[in-house]
């Protein structure tokens, strides 16, 4: 039986780029940054309290960044 | 006309179009498994796109999100990262299970580790985990059903009338049409409780505040508590962000109801494509809940526990017209009904392909099981409307259990389609799943959620090193069997020739 290469780690150079440019959006909606730095009312966006705001933009970045993936066909 | 006949005339009007629905699926089916179970693996990318988010929300997404963000605030728009989540998780595992699936004739999630694992026991385990985890889904999705029908109705048809007939009306479809049913009927279910929500929101918070922006004034002065972290209540706390993000991304993705969808998708372009672009939907549902829920908190307070979770047909029945709030009522009993037929389906599949199929009566007909599995609908039709009508506390318990049971499935799934150095065991796959069942219920009831964590974390990292560690020093599966499924899982990732 041959050794294969891990698949938990990705393998090619876009594969990379796509999992890290996801983990660190994912990681700015997590703690401690979610409790931290975005935990506030002001400076309101578009009417919306800063903490709503910020998360949403996150999202959105998220998932661009997994539309980017797939019409890249990584 | 009196504004409870026309809410409930409505959603007649829809549940009589879902049953047609289901007539029409009819006649496309073909008497095979495959064709009634797994919607014959044909499912192209508007299909499975709506029945995917529709069968991912449920009466929580009507009810229980409005409720969560009525009593703990902005903290629930944390559901954005889980939705987002199952999009990845669809997009990096659902098409290597599609893949497998496709490749060897899998049709429930057992088939796919018992296979791999070479293991009756995996299989028991893994359908058990399938059924016990989501069977208590349909008391909750039926009890929300009932719920909505019986407020449209003002209370004139009882909760347990009102229940009775949507299941019946779920199951008919289901045993007439097949998933090919429950796919056409989630299309229609999926647009309209989007459609319902986001008009039944904007409606109220103009009507009521004059918009989004004097809403979010308002609840800045007012409520300022619901407008940060960990919020009125101290419940988001780090701990339990982390944790519902966890569960309820990977907690739904596997349970068997979803991961039987990656087995019918026509393709795997059609799952990344879905995986990329349903967190929009599935996020953005979430905005216009918000907005009622902490709009809810404004205008009326005091609502507490599960009566928090009215929130939106309280407010639609004292702001919004009466053919309004008919509309969002039934947008209400599609978002419930495209769960519950999902879970159904699900839940026949699993009895009827790995307890019936494997053990009972093996090599019958095609439409034998076929016919078997139209009676299994029945029977958890009744076992769904008893358990919805009877609260057993034991039940109740269960429940909220349900995701990060199913989430046990996680390391055992990975150690088939994740090929690493040295193989999950079945001994291993067995360890995890016991040690992250035992560890969920002893975080969840006897010492709930230690140091404000939640139990998916403590549970599921206990079933990883258990995993992991058996693993060690336990038998892999046979050479041959790890080659040929690592081997296509390989060969479908990157090609031919990968090593």
């Amino acid at each position: 039986m041959p050794v294969r290469r891990s698949h938990y780690l990705p393998r090619t150079p876009a594969g990379r780029a796509a999992s890290l440019a996801f983990l660190a959006c994912m990681a700015l909606a997590q703690p401690p940054v979610v409790h931290g730095l975005a935990d506030r009312i002001e400076p309101r966006i578009l009417g919306m309290p800063f903490l709503f705001a910020y998360l949403l933009a996150v999202y959105l970045l998220l998932i661009a960044v997994l539309i980017r993936t797939a019409r890249r066909r990584v | 006309m009196e504004p409870w006949v026309v809410s409930t005339s409505l959603i007649f009007v829809y549940l009589a179009v879902t049953i047609v629905i289901g007539v029409l699926a009819n006649k496309r089916l073909a008497a095979n498994m495959e064709d009634f179970l797994l919607y014959g693996r044909q499912a192209g990318f508007v299909v499975l796109y709506l029945t995917v988010v529709a069968t991912f929300h449920s009466a929580f997404a009507f009810l229980g999100s409005g409720g969560y963000f009525y009593t703990h605030g902005i903290g629930f728009w944390a559901a954005g990262t889980w939705t987002i989540l199952v999009g990845a998780v669809t997009y990096v595992l659902g098409t290597r299970i599609w893949a497998l699936g496709k490749k060897f004739g899998y049709i429930t999630p057992a088939d796919l580790l018992a296979d791999f694992y070479q293991s009756e026991t995996v299989r028991v385990l893994a359908a058990a985990v399938s059924v016990v985890f989501t069977i208590m889904y349909i008391q909750v999705q039926a009890t929300g059903l009932g719920y909505i029908l019986s407020v449209a109705t003002g209370d004139r048809l009882p909760l347990e009338w009102a229940t009775l007939i949507l299941l019946v009306v779920a199951a008919l479809y289901l045993i007439v049409g097949g998933l090919r049913a429950v796919y056409w009927t989630d299309v229609i279910q999926g647009v309209w409780m989007y459609v319902a929500v986001w008009a039944g929101a904007l409606v109220l918070v103009y009507k009521v505040f004059g918009g989004p922006a004097a809403l979010w004034r308002r609840l800045a002065t007012e409520r300022p508590d619901l407008l940060s972290l960990p919020g009125p209540e101290g419940f988001f706390t780090p701990g339990m962000w982390v944790g519902m993000t966890i569960v309820l991304s990977f907690g739904l993705v596997f349970q068997p109801h979803m991961m039987i969808r990656y087995y019918t998708s026509a393709s795997a372009r059609t799952l990344k494509l879905l995986g990329a672009t349903t967190p929009l939907y599935l996020m953005s549902l979430f905005i216009p809940m918000a907005l009622v829920g902490l709009g809810g908190a404004l205008v009326l307070p005091g609502l507490e526990g599960a009566d928090a979770d009215k929130i939106f047909p309280e407010l639609l029945f004292r702001y919004a017209p009466a053919w309004l709030t008919g509309l969002i009522l039934a947008g209400a009993t599609a978002a419930a009904m495209s769960t519950l037929d999902s879970i159904l389906h699900s839940n026949m599949t699993v009895l009827t392909r790995d307890v019936y199929q494997r053990y009972v009566a093996p090599n019958r007909s095609q439409s034998h099981y076929v016919a078997f599995g139209r009676c299994v609908v029945l029977v958890l039709l009744g076992v769904g409307w008893y358990l919805s009508v009877n609260q057993i506390d034991f039940l109740v318990s269960l429940v909220t259990l349900a995701a990060a049971g199913s989430l046990q499935l996680m390391p055992a799934v990975l150690g088939v389609c994740f090929p690493g150095r040295r193989p999950t065991t079945a001994a291993g796959a067995v360890a995890g799943i016991a040690t992250g069942l035992v560890v969920l219920y002893l975080t969840r009831i006897e010492f709930v959620r230690p140091w404000g964590v939640h139990e998916a974390v403590w549970s599921l990292a206990a079933n990883f090193v258990a995993t992991w560690a058996v693993s060690r020093f336990t038998r892999p599966p046979p050479s041959e069997t790890v080659e040929r499924i690592h081997g296509e899982v390989e060969r479908f990732v990157y090609g031919d020739g990968a090593t």
